[in-house]
């Protein structure tokens, strides 16, 4: 019984893969997409289906791709990396011309192997981890931002937006915190600001005085704090009672409702934040239009900024395959790496990938922290 | 300027440490136990507080510092009998069985307390409410005292001392001394002891529970983990200054909060414990006993 179903089966993808082989230049055009459907990051994987999907309809809706149809191939990896290598063999073997995903690095690691074997293009969405870009994969690329962009993106503030000479960077010995304060630091540097402040606290504490006092002293144009916000709140609060008047400046992981609590409202106004934009400040009108859209069809907004770099891996992936009116992988990477430029993405303008394939260019935006104690967008950003 | 900006910062975290390590010491005088629960009793300080000052805030119809007086109180009484409860539950039955159960038992308070309040409360971050706690402060010649920092010294001092006279000068106090020399023989006197026990356990995490509720008030956060943070330190203190002894844990929180405050001021945080550590171990090489342990001959 077993074996007959196991011949039945074999039989059915002999089929198939005929069936789709000599349809290939007028059947649909598949593109796949490996994300966690289940398990502890199902939230972002779901999201990225969802925001796909709403892009493929559309696409289909308007015509297709090259005259051809879209099929979305959704597999699920778990955030696992043994199912990821496993669920990227299925999407080889279904032929996909490119990949979206997955979501976390440990999954998209070994992903990324297989799909580079079989040389397929492969576009994550929202795997950071630096060593992904350092294999060499000539059909890999990333649409979200490692951490020393957004480093870049707080040295190009505080230059170009608040004018600081003297600059101070406070970290709390986390790997994120301090890469990002690495990152500042360098990139300050290279502006030519003199960082006459690099310390880091220690997270588990709860008063911060005497470094504080410390910071007043130096005598300050600002600071960098690139830790959480637990933390940053207090330092607020703590920099306010004693009187010091610092211009603060903190990451993305600062960028939670909880900072002004805990710091009070007087003391966290004026703040500056460098985060990625949340979707509903995005200002580009494809933005504007995928959130509309969005909202229609589920009946909620894109939450999560990954959600919008899973759209984005689309967009960009279905822009090369019109322009180059190919789906030659070798022809769409060579297209990603010298030839597109400044196209309007969802979650900034695209300036292109590095040949690592590394996104350049930055997306953040400084926000500040109003005297309502609610977080905007600030009205002065530096040139990228 | 600096120097005595970060004294000032220093006193504030050593007042802290203080009060704390009052309930650690008071409960190692009379019973010879390291009371672990302690720490976690002075964070229920906290979020006790934090309730307590909604709803004096929403009875008052407006958030001001007058909030502050009636919560304390409520604080006091709820965490002492708190204390209580836990010395009846966890401490007595094993008072006869050797020094290793009694310390396990006060670590399984210590989670109990500590998951109890993750539980009641949440795992976030709780803020106090706005506008209760003094703000302000004067410059003192350069330095800032913020209006808290003051209330902090000032709530501080008046307890220690009232805790001291009240050990040193009244009956009870007297029968503590004479509970923390012997027990059996305190019994012979006439002595209640398990009275005098009780008293302890009221008296100490009362004022833990208070320590709490202004730490919390002071830096205006705190989460359901303050207790470990807080409470550790204060038990170092304890010992610094020599535990058993009064003046000892008011002595070894100052001088704890000073040294970590001057080793993070004036080289880095990342290494104002190695440095307040290395002065611990070397004050015990000295004076095992604590700074204070020896010049007064009987404890507490």
């Amino acid at each position: 019984m077993y074996k007959k179903c196991a011949l039945l089966l074999l039989a059915l993808v002999v089929a198939l893969s005929m069936f789709t082989g000599c349809k290939k230049e007028t059947g649909t055009l598949k593109i796949g997409l490996e994300g966690p459907m289940t398990g502890d990051y199902a939230y972002e994987g779901q999201g990225f289906e969802k925001a796909v999907r709403l892009l493929v309809d559309q696409t289909n809706a308007a015509g297709g791709l090259l005259g051809r149809q879209i099929e979305l191939v959704v597999e699920d990896d778990a955030g696992d990396p043994t199912q990821a290598a496993l669920v990227a063999q299925r999407l080889v073997d279904a032929k996909v011309v490119a990949v979206i995903g997955a979501y976390n690095s440990t999954a998209t690691e070994p992903a990324s192997a297989i799909y580079n074997e079989a040389g397929i293009l492969h576009v994550t969405p929202s795997s950071t981890a630096t060593r992904l870009t350092e294999k060499g994969y000539q059909r890999f690329f990333r649409v979200c931002f490692l951490d020393d962009r957004q480093g870049l993106f707080a040295a190009q503030f505080a230059n170009e937006v608040l004018g600081v000479q003297t600059f101070g960077i406070l970290h709390d010995n986390s790997t994120y915190a301090q890469g990002l304060a690495e990152h500042s630091k360098r990139y300050a540097e290279e502006l030519g600001i003199n960082v006459a402040f690099y310390d880091a606290i220690n997270p588990d504490d709860t008063d911060f005085t005497p470094i504080l006092t410390n910071i007043g002293a130096v005598g300050l144009d600002a600071i960098y704090f690139t830790g959480y916000h637990a933390q940053g709140g207090l330092l607020l609060k703590q920099s306010g009672e004693l009187g010091l008047d610092l211009t603060w400046m903190m990451g993305n992981a600062c960028n939670n409702p909880e900072l002004v609590q805990i710091a009070g409202l007087a003391n966290a106004v004026g703040t500056y934040i460098t985060t990625e934009p949340l979707p509903k400040d995005v200002d580009y009108p494809e933005a504007k239009k995928f959130v509309t859209d969005f909202e229609a069809k589920y009946g909620q907004s894109p939450d999560s900024v990954w959600w919008m770099m899973a759209a984005e891996a689309f967009n960009v992936i279905r822009y090369a395959i019109e322009q180059t009116k190919s789906t030659d992988s070798a022809v769409l990477a060579d297209y990603l790496h010298n030839t597109m430029k400044d196209f309007p993405g969802l979650t900034g303008p695209i300036l292109g990938w590095d040949e690592k394939g590394d996104r350049l260019g930055t997306i953040h935006l400084a926000y500040i922290i109003n005297d309502k104690g609610e977080l905007i967008v600030n009205p002065q950003q530096p040139t990228k | 300027m600096q120097l005595l900006q970060q004294m000032i910062n220093g006193i504030t975290i050593g007042a802290f440490y203080s009060l704390v390590a009052l309930g650690y010491t008071m409960v190692y005088g009379v019973l010879k136990l390291i009371n672990f629960a302690h720490g976690d009793m002075f964070m229920w300080g906290a979020y006790l507080g934090l309730t307590g000052l909604n709803v004096a805030v929403a009875l008052l119809a407006r958030t001001s510092p007058w909030a502050i007086p009636p919560t304390i109180i409520v604080v006091l009484v709820t965490v002492a009998l708190m204390g209580v409860l836990v010395e009846r539950i966890a401490y007595r039955p094993l008072r006869t069985a050797g020094r290793l159960a009694p310390v396990i038992s006060a670590l399984g308070a210590a989670f109990i307390l500590e998951s109890l309040a993750r539980n009641v409360y949440g795992a976030s971050y709780k803020t106090y409410p706005t506008g209760v706690a003094l703000v302000g402060g004067i410059n003192l010649g350069g330095a800032r005292v913020g209006m808290m920092q003051i209330v902090v010294l000032v709530v501080s001092f008046v307890l220690m001392s009232a805790l001291y006279l009240f050990v040193q000068r009244t009956r009870i106090g007297t029968a503590m001394r004479a509970v923390s020399l012997n027990h059996d023989v305190s019994r012979l006197m006439g002595i209640d002891v398990n009275r005098i026990i009780a008293i302890v356990f009221l008296i100490g995490p009362g004022l833990g529970g208070v320590a709490g509720m202004i730490v919390a008030l002071y830096y205006g956060s705190f989460d359901f983990t303050l207790g470990w943070a807080f409470g550790l330190k204060a038990f170092i203190a304890a010992i610094m200054g020599g535990i058993g002894n009064i003046p000892g844990a008011m002595l070894g929180g100052m001088l704890l909060g000073t040294i970590e405050t001057l080793g993070s001021g004036y080289v880095s945080p990342q290494w104002k414990d190695v440095i307040a550590y290395l002065i611990l171990i070397l004050i015990l090489i000295f004076r095992p006993t604590g700074i204070l342990g020896e010049q007064v001959a009987e404890k507490l």
